[in-house]
């Protein structure tokens, strides 16, 4: 027998803060975006390809740190401040774990240190500063670590 | 600790960079060259192979034990509703047993009111209560229901019609609470990212619609010309590349708290040079000030086309109920769907519509009311200007009287204990009402508190020396005890 109604799909996402990352196309514009920050900064300083890696990786790191896993809440009053205590990214995917985008989101940080490290050819002190930069990184993103805060660091008041 | 975990990461990676380095990490399996690096290489892949191939789950909640449980319920202590009521500050109003007209029944004693806005006289004025009898056997009492259903009655459509035409505007919107009138046109006009400069002298009314707004509010010195050009120079320079930005001035044509009338010709030159919208609420100064009592902007000859919105309460000087906003087609028709006050309300009552257009054709037929109004406030001033402790804080031209302490007592509690003091015994042994000013939680504003003594067209030269003669003894006996 065909199908006789239409099946209501709830929205995926109603967190306005972070709906934006199951848009189509934001992983190939999140590679992009590297991929053309690498450019310019190879352009703008006339580094080599390797020292460029090594900047761009650390910037991602202070980049998606700050918005990813420090900053509390979401800028929009609708929420009426039921996300206040949550990181962003304990928002993704209403703190479902291992989903795809938290895992593109996890590999990222990886592949960049893999990359960096891989055209400095391990040498200090790049090395040491990509190795730091990428283990803070993923260890913040374990799911394991959903809520948790180390030594009460960046803990609600 | 520190420095202990800085040598264990740099044994770490000196480590790494060994054992990447060293010759045994270089064995040849097969031809093949197995160095440090592609060792790291294939051990991140695994990993990254390791998380792609992990099923996504929801975190269980963990359900709390009885003893957080019981921990949680003992350490909760539930945001009381209301502040807590100081006795101090308890105060029981006296109670009127007659209409508030320039004379009053007070605990069966005929006392002279100062304490209600009857600026013009017209409570208890006979064609007022003429017009409200006729309407009452027309419409009957309400409306019964918000003007956009059936709430409509065509002496709504004559009073908006009369009021713009008084006033000199195209259009004018009827409120049914004269209180609502301004923090529900601030509102529908002003939303979150646009920016209200407002004197900090505002009555409450206002400083609700501010709030419910939502807008970035900037408050400026009370009445101080100099401190808004400061405040509108700073705003415009901060705010430069924003775009879609709405900018209003809100003031009041005769502050409620203090009895100042806005310089208005200064505030549309600085309105004009740095771009702003002007909000002028004139519900003490309507059938008052100018000539003909059309307000301020006929007090200071200025144009009322240059005043964007104009609002009023209908409570003062014409001695009904509602309040009104006026001002250009466009402002008054887009309060007809965005005004809350207007859309959800049930609108004014018939006869009180009826009573504001008989008001205002009374007003129209007898300019001699302001001028006596003028006099009496200028007798009531002169009566009041020598008593010592007590200075005059409001305009020469303010209907409204206002009396500060000229020292205060160190805090707004004793202070207020002090002229609620004053206020009792002008009641009680001279016959006199007075109001203090009141304070709610509520309230933003951080003007001295004072005496307020509501001046009246209805009140004779004989009520004014009453009046003037009480308070002179009255503080000389309460203050000559504390100085």
């Amino acid at each position: 027998m065909a199908k006789l109604y239409v099946k209501a799909v709830p929205p995926a996402d109603l967190n306005r803060n972070t709906d934006w990352f199951t848009y189509p196309g934001v992983w190939t514009s999140y590679i992009l975006i590297l991929f053309f920050s690498w450019i310019l900064v190879l352009s703008v300083f006339g580094c080599s390809p390797g020292i460029a890696w090594t900047i761009v990786n650390l910037a991602h790191f202070a980049v998606t740190y700050d918005f990813f896993h420090w900053k509390k809440g979401t800028p929009f009053a609708e929420d009426q401040g039921i996300y206040n205590r949550l990181t962003w990214w304990e928002q993704v995917d209403n703190g479902k774990q291992l989903t795809r985008n938290r895992k593109f989101l996890t590999v990222v940080p990886l592949v960049l240190y893999l990359i960096a490290s891989h055209t400095t050819d391990y040498q200090n002190p790049m090395f040491l500063f990509n190795t730091v930069a990428v283990i803070v990184l993923v260890v913040a993103k374990f799911p394991h670590m959903h809520k948790v805060r180390i030594f009460r660091i960046n803990a609600d008041k | 600790m520190a420095s202990a975990v800085v040598n264990f990461l740099n044994a770490t990676l000196d480590w790494m960079t060994f054992a990447s380095d060293g010759p045994s990490a270089r064995a040849v399996v097969f031809g093949v060259h197995i160095g440090g690096h592609l060792f790291i290489e294939v051990f991140l892949l695994v990993v990254i192979l390791f998380l792609l191939s992990q099923k996504s789950y929801k975190p269980p909640k963990r359900p709390l034990t009885n003893k957080e449980i019981d921990e949680l319920c003992d350490e909760w202590v539930p945001e009381p509703l209301i502040p807590s009521v100081n006795k101090e500050l308890q105060y029981e109003p006296p109670v009127l047993e007659s209409a508030a007209g320039p004379h009053t029944i007070i605990n069966g004693k005929e006392v002279v009111n100062f304490a209600s806005a009857n600026y013009l006289g017209f409570i208890g004025h006979p064609k007022l209560l003429d017009s409200c009898s006729s309407a009452l056997a027309k419409y009957g009492v309400g409306s019964c229901g918000p003007r956009g259903f059936y709430g409509t009655i065509d002496v709504h459509l004559d009073c908006e019609a009369r009021i713009a035409k008084f006033l000199g505007t195209p259009e004018s919107i009827l409120y049914s609470y004269g209180l609502s009138t301004m923090f529900s046109a601030i509102p529908a006009f002003s939303k979150k990212g646009d920016i209200i400069v407002a004197d900090e002298g505002v009555h409450w009314g206002i400083q609700n619609g501010l709030y419910l707004s939502r807008s970035t509010v900037v408050y400026f010195k009370h009445n101080d010309m100099d401190a808004l050009r400061e405040t509108l120079e700073n705003i415009t320079s901060k705010y430069k590349k924003t775009k879609n930005l709405r900018r209003y001035i809100v003031v009041e044509a005769v502050y409620q708290n203090s009895g100042q009338i806005a310089p208005l010709d200064e505030i549309i030159k600085l309105k004009e040079k740095y771009r702003f919208r002007v909000l002028l609420d004139e519900s003490n100064s309507l059938g008052v000030l100018g000539s003909s009592g059309r307000g301020l902007t006929e007090h200071c000859g200025v144009p009322v086309e240059k005043i964007d919105i104009i609002t009023a309460a209908m409570g003062h000087a014409l001695a009904t109920e509602g309040g009104f906003c006026t001002g250009s087609t466009r402002v008054i028709d887009h309060q007809r769907l965005s005004s809350s006050g207007y859309v959800f309300s049930a609108s004014l009552p018939p006869y009180l519509a009826s009573a504001a257009i008989t008001a205002i054709d009374v007003l129209e037929e007898n300019p001699n009311l302001i001028k006596k109004l003028k006099k009496n406030i200028a007798f009531l001033r002169k009566g009041l200007s020598k008593i010592p402790g007590i200075t005059i804080a409001s305009n020469p031209e303010s209907p409204i009287v206002y009396l500060r302490l000229e020292k205060s007592r160190g805090s707004v509690k004793d202070d207020l204990h002090l002229l609620e003091n004053i206020a009792e015994r002008v009641l009680n042994e001279e016959s006199v009402f007075v109001v203090v000013s009141k304070r709610s939680t509520l309230d933003k504003c951080r003007l001295p508190v004072g005496i307020r003594l509501f001046v009246s067209a209805g009140h004779s030269e004989s009520d004014l020396l009453k009046a003037s003669e009480s308070l002179k003894r009255v503080v000389a006996s309460v203050l000559g005890g504390h100085n």
